[in-house]
């Protein structure tokens, strides 16, 4: 059947296409279908060990079949009695070589049962690997990052700096280093609209007004780009942007999480995020503050909100859990996220076991949960309310201002003073009435200043409960005293106590630190942020590839969440190599390093991609082009809102928002049950970094545009492209009340005719003029509208009534089509495509 | 099913099909695929040789029984746990055992509170709560020594549909449809319900539908009884179907005349998604109108049309079916019987036995039961010590419990494995839950050894790293 046909077809389309990640699985093998000139050990040999050999032969030593290893040099080469595993130049010495071409199918290696055959390619790429030499190489992730020499272009025009450089010159070479590959040019420079769309997504998170894109296009000078990215950096909603990744990488969210999923409060958090990002704070301190506020001599408050790093993690007080158990299910999360953060290693892998991948050891595991065994959040289980927000001490109170603290803790004195009082005044009547029940006349006056005392009471409790709600609780870090024990949990068993009792310290291959005392938190973080020794510097890869991400799309190495041996090797080692450097020699300044990318030619290249690219580079590795890609789910938001004129975008920070939501969706949260009511202020319409985050229920829109439910560190978002997600930019009310304020600026703000008001709206959503095909298409919707609107005054009304922001003008058929048209701009992949 | 086959792909420019699967094929593979030697589906870079063999069942209907029903009051009669109600549990059974709210407390036997009968040609035990069940004693295969490693009720969940209690893996929905596609255009292929009813519920949690690291299209959407049935897929007020279709052609003619000018394979998956959910703004309405249901069949479950009911879901679940949805996830909430065990058992049964038997025996009148696997139970089971929260109860319990497998591939009728003397730990024949995930992909022509999807440098699989194994003594 026809239908039939259509729709296999279809739907292997979108299971293709839907999305990137998907089909980028096994790309990994794509370049290996041809023999590069030279052979690199960590491009070409390591990630075929580690992916087919190293569960065996790795650093596992409970699954190491033999005696042979290959993750070390010395394991590789190893005399293992009357044979090699890997003799240098002799391929016909080396056992390895034997077994994985052995026709015997007890010999092959790998075992056929594994499933991980090798390909002929791989088989060839080791042979040639032992060949040439067995040239062996430290995994790349784990080497201090060098500053080589620049290398020599051909075309020493084209490059604004020394990134330009470096992958002009790995272009001209032809990209991967296959012999006899033809020169890949450049994409030419992004029109200029392009240009500054993309750059205000990408460091703000806004779009470009059309006054400023007029102006950045009409700027014949120099330094016309450079100045909007030193404006734009300087910008309050910088932080706001980049906080949104943080957010992910961190798991900030404003529900415990587990069960019966409450409120916590942890707000003031992401203030603080947004503040350290706007203010340029060294990621050296920035980290400092996160694991380790509280253990700083005399923290301040800021400190102490940003130790609330420390309980961003999902927690639980359901009925009947064991407290051992969510101790260990917490320090797992904990060495989970620190490691994937800062390390961009996935050391949670340990836990049961030695990692079978990298080097890190279930020890390691353990040692990097030591250090958050002072952490004191264990109150809860007993404490953990079924209230909104629930109970997670230990909480502070913050004050926006000093003088509502002062006078919040002027009332909090006065009460403890006037509680004093009455218990005073409440014993002495006791005793009197006991002593002196029978004399009438003594009990009077303790009576009545008893009953005086208690107005004055409850006056001040009222008065505090207002002074408390002009601050904001928030979850912070204190230390324990005495640190909770931590022992090794053999196969990750909470209830085996026989493992042996760790001391808090950092992976033995990477360290291990040496204190002469207990290690803590701020140990830990001073590691990974130590620009004079490697640590900081693996440090500073991992950060300098996700910022590169951030601006190109992808990362130099693709893996942003794992620098293992089973991650992707970086396509320009050398180029990371120097970003991670720069932002250790600037003292890891964040804005500088996202300045120095902006401003390549590089990034500032076309994202249009020719067929060749296409085919030879999908994943743009090779960074001959920019990348275009749908904008995530919060700046999608953000984007309506300010098309339409609604964003509320005048203050920085402040409490959890809530926009519409569909009713009922948390029908099925319990423990309280939940009633959901969107905000109804000004509130409703700010920006999608504040929106509430309820792990288990994330707003429907966020989730449907792949924001995660922070559960645990997200690196990289997906890029889905859903019919789910059409329904949402289709029907979600805020984006149909943002489409209805849309056609109210149309028609206020521009002239009579329509093709003059659709330029304009034009213009607002997508920075440019329609063409006359476009005019045409949407006219006709807009004809077609109208009419149907001005014989149907029942229609107009219900589309009047969508959303709680009165429209000044009275609402008619004509704004009624317009709102039509103005939905059709907010969903024009165009407008929701950062390109 | 494959994903492509070559004539498919034939329909399909070839230049646009590859740029759109957006992967680099390699020259070699681009050649192949052009002279169509090499299937899309195992060029593509997605996976997979799937199936990896003949499947028996086409799609998934898991009635989840959350909360946790006691194995001890349905499927699994101990006349030893009648014969010492009463005495103190002997420690044998409990000592070094994770214990959820009897922490601390002394632990007494609890008798059965349900009469058990036997059915069916085997004679399958089952209480007195369950007469529908009863009658279907011939068409299920009960599982009466499964093992789970969650004692509590949300990393319990996670662990069932996900195999690990770590947040943000796939969903088995996810898996499998990630595994074999859908066979619908205008519906997802993994649709979740969670019925109203019952007692005070514990909370689910959307984690337990949610397709973790694989693409988001892969997620389970979803479907609400009562009110919208799907979040946004009601035209906004005021906007006829008309309109809403004309808005919809304007996008995606646009977005034709953007892609144009700047190709991009995005652009085209895009105007497919955008055709699709007005595909879905048409079918869901229609799926959930049972104007077309003869009187006896909206009867035989029990359904009343938007009434949210686990009697309603099971209707709607044999519609999805009909419709091609391959993973259809049923929820029912308030199985948590820590005390007023009598009482809530006899609450939830009334709410379940009989739609449960409905939706099976419809499937098989329709000759649909042999191309779908139904799977009956909760996230664990219950103790066979007393707990008293009011009235005699059982708390969570994760050593034994019961669950039944019914439709193409399984063995009717018959039970399998056991638990000890007292319902404690599963003894005979031990179905750990990976046991059931491989069991459950082999029915679906997926080998699961084979099944792995990489993230964070690993090949991940549905059944995790632990041994697990196809349970091939309920296979015919």
């Amino acid at each position: 059947m026809h239908l039939t046909g259509h729709i296999f077809r279809f739907s292997a389309i979108l299971l293709l296409v839907l999305n990137g990640k998907a089909a980028s699985q096994d790309l990994k093998n794509a370049p290996s279908e041809m023999m590069p000139s030279t052979i690199s050990f960590n491009r070409d040999i390591r990630p075929i060990l580690s992916d087919k050999c190293f569960h065996c032969h790795g650093p596992d030593e409970a699954s190491r079949a033999t005696e042979l290893r290959l993750d070390t040099q010395e394991g590789a080469f190893a005399n293992l009695g009357d044979y090699f595993a890997v003799v240098a130049l002799k391929p016909d010495q080396s056992e390895l070589i034997a077994r994985i071409q052995s026709d015997d199918e007890y010999e092959l290696m790998p075992p056929p049962e594994t499933g991980k055959p090798l390909t002929a390619n791989e088989v060839q790429l080791l042979t040639r690997w032992v060949s040439e030499g067995a040239v062996w190489d430290a995994h790349w992730a784990y080497k201090s990052p060098k500053r080589g020499k620049l290398p020599e272009v051909r075309d020493s025009s084209w490059g604004n700096n020394w990134i330009d450089q470096m992958v002009l010159a790995r272009l001209e070479k032809g990209g991967m280093d296959f012999p006899g590959s033809n020169p890949i040019h450049p994409s030419p420079p992004a029109d200029r609209t392009t240009l500054i769309r993309r750059i205000y997504f990408d460091l703000i998170g806004l779009p470009p007004t059309p006054a400023q894109v007029k102006k950045f296009v009409a700027d014949p000078s120099e330094n016309a780009f450079e100045t909007v990215v030193d404006e734009l950096l300087a910008s309050p909603h910088f932080g706001e942007r980049m906080a949104i990744y943080w957010l992910d990488l961190v798991r900030f969210a404003d529900t415990v999480g587990y069960h019966g999923d409450q409120d916590h409060n942890i707000a003031p958090y992401r203030d603080w995020v947004i503040n350290a990002f706007n203010q340029n704070m060294p990621f050296d301190e920035f980290t400092r503050q996160q694991l380790a506020g509280d253990l700083l001599p005399e923290p301040t408050v800021q400190q102490k909100i940003a130790s609330g790093y420390n309980r961003l993690l999902q927690t639980s007080h359901e009925g009947g859990l064991q407290p051992k158990e969510y101790t260990a299910i917490y320090q797992a999360d904990r060495v989970r996220n620190v490691s994937m953060v800062w390390m961009g290693a996935t050391v949670g892998c340990a836990q049961c076991h030695d990692h079978k991948y990298d080097p890190f050891t279930a020890k390691d595991f353990y040692s990097m949960a030591a250090f958050f065994a002072d952490v004191d959040d264990e109150k809860h289980f007993r404490v953990g309310t079924n209230r909104l927000p629930t109970s997670r001490p230990p909480e502070i109170l913050i004050f926006k201002d000093r003088k509502s603290k002062q006078s919040y803790e002027r009332t909090k004195l006065e009460l403890q003073a006037i509680n004093r009082k009455w218990k005073q005044a409440k014993a002495k009547r006791e005793a009197g009435a006991s002593q002196n029940q029978n004399d009438t006349s003594l009990s009077c006056s303790p009576e009545e200043s008893l009953e005086a005392l208690d107005k004055e009471k409850k006056l001040l409790e009222s008065k505090l409960r207002a002074l408390e709600k002009q601050g904001s609780w928030t979850m912070v870090t204190q230390a324990l005293q005495q640190p909770r024990v931590t022992r090794l949990l053999p196969r990750g068993n909470w209830l085996d106590e026989t493992g042996p009792v760790v001391q808090p310290n950092v992976p033995e291959f990477l360290g291990p630190l040496e204190l002469g005392r207990r290690a803590n938190r701020l140990d830990l973080a001073n590691w990974l942020v130590d620009g004079d020794s490697d640590s900081g510097k693996l440090t500073a890869r991992v950060l300098a590839n996700r910022l590169w991400y951030l601006l190109m799309g992808v990362g130099i190495s693709q893996s942003l969440d794992d620098f293992g041996g089973q991650g992707k090797p970086p396509v320009y080692p050398e180029l990371l190599d120097r970003l991670a450097l720069q932002l250790i020699d600037t003292d890891w300044n964040l804005k500088a390093l996202l300045k120095t990318i902006a401003t390549s030619k590089t990034y500032r290249q076309s994202s249009e991609s020719s067929d060749w690219l296409r085919l030879n580079d999908p994943y743009n590795q090779w960074f001959a082009r920019q990348s275009k890609y749908r904008l995530p789910a919060e700046i999608i938001r953000d984007n309506a809102l300010a098309i339409s004129g609604l964003l509320e975008s005048s203050s920085i920070g402040g409490q959890s928002v809530k926009p519409y939501q569909p009713a009922g969706y948390y029908q099925h949260l319990n423990f309280p049950k939940r009633a959901y009511q969107h905000d109804r202020d000004l509130k409703q319409w700010r920006r999608g970094v504040y929106v509430h985050w309820q792990r288990q229920f994330l707003h429907p829109t966020l989730k449907a545009l792949d924001a995660p439910s922070r559960e645990e560190c997200t690196c990289e978002r997906p890029r889905s492209n859903t019919p789910l997600a059409a329904l949402a930019l289709l029907n979600d009310p805020s984006f149909v009340e943002a489409a209805k304020h849309f056609a109210t600026r149309v028609l206020d703000e521009s002239d009579d005719d329509f093709k003059t008001r659709l330029t304009w709206a034009f213009e607002l959503s997508v920075s440019r003029s329609p063409t006359p095909s476009e005019v045409d298409v949407i006219e006709s919707l807009y004809r077609q509208a109208l009419s149907e609107f001005q014989s149907d005054q029942n229609a107009v009304n219900q589309i009047s009534k969508i959303g709680d922001r009165a429209v000044d003008d009275p609402f008619d058929a004509e704004l009624a089509a317009w709102t039509s048209v103005c939905r059709v701009l907010l969903n024009l992949d165009e407008t929701i495509t950062r390109n | 099913m494959n994903r492509v086959d070559s004539t498919q792909v034939n329909s399909v420019d070839r230049r646009t099909f590859l740029s759109r699967s957006g992967v680099g094929l390699g020259a070699l593979a681009l050649q192949s695929l052009l002279n169509q030697e090499t299937s899309a589906a195992s060029s593509d870079g997605i996976n997979l040789d799937l199936p990896h063999h003949t499947p028996k069942i086409k799609r998934v209907i898991f009635l989840c029984m959350a909360g946790g029903p006691s194995h001890l009051e349905t499927f699994d009669y101990k006349p030893e746990l009648d014969r010492m109600n009463g005495n103190p549990m002997p420690e044998s059974f409990t000592q070094g055992q994770p214990i959820a709210q009897l922490q601390g407390q002394q632990l007494r036997v609890q008798g059965h509170l349900a009469k058990f009968n036997r059915y069916g040609q085997q004679g399958q035990t089952i209480s007195d709560y369950l007469p529908w069940h009863a009658k279907m004693a011939d068409d299920i295969c009960i599982i009466k020594s499964m093992v789970t490693e969650q004692i509590n009720h949300d990393p319990a969940h996670t662990f069932m549909n996900t195999g690990t209690q770590i947040s943000g893996r796939p969903s088995m929905g996810s898996w499998v449809n990630y595994g074999l596609g859908s066979e619908t255009d205008e519906l997802p292929g993994f649709v979740v319900m969670s019925s109203v009813g019952g007692r005070n519920p514990q909370p689910i949690a959307s984690r337990q539908w949610s397709s973790g690291f694989l693409p988001s299209q892969f997620q389970g959407v979803e479907f609400n009884g009562r009110g919208n049935p799907v979040h946004f897929v009601k035209n906004p007020g005021g906007i006829s179907s008309k309109h809403q279709k004309k808005l919809i052609d304007t996008i995606c003619q646009l977005n034709q005349i953007r892609n144009r000018v700047s190709p991009d394979p995005e652009i085209e998956t895009r105007i497919a998604a955008y055709e699709m959910a007005f595909r879905m703004q048409t079918a869901v309405p229609q799926l959930i109108d049972f104007a077309d249901e003869p009187q006896h069949i909206l009867d035989m479950y029990g359904a009343v049309p938007g009434d949210g009911s686990f009697a309603t879901n099971c209707l709607l679940a044999r519609r999805l079916a009909e419709r091609g949805v391959r993973f259809i996830h049923l929820y029912h909430r308030g199985w948590d019987h820590h005390g007023d065990l009598d009482k809530y058992m006899k609450v939830c049964c009334r709410l379940t036995d009989q739609p449960t038997w409905a939706l099976l025996t419809d499937l098989k009148q329709r000759g649909m039961l042999d191309e779908t696997l139904i799977i009956w139970g909760g996230e664990f089971g219950r103790t066979p010590m007393f707990q008293g929260k009011g009235g005699v109860g059982r708390d969570h319990h994760i050593k034994g419990f019961s669950m039944w497998m019914a439709g193409g591939g399984i063995r009717p009728g018959i039970s399998h494995g056991g638990t000890d003397e007292l319902g404690y730990h599963s003894v005979d024949n031990i179905v750990h839950v990976r046991d059931l995930h491989a069991t459950m992909l082999h029915l679906l022509g997926i080998d699961h050894h084979r099944f792995t999807y990489k993230f964070q440098g690993l090949d991940v699989k549905l059944t995790g790293v632990e041994p697990a194994h196809v349970v091939r003594d309920i296979l015919v």
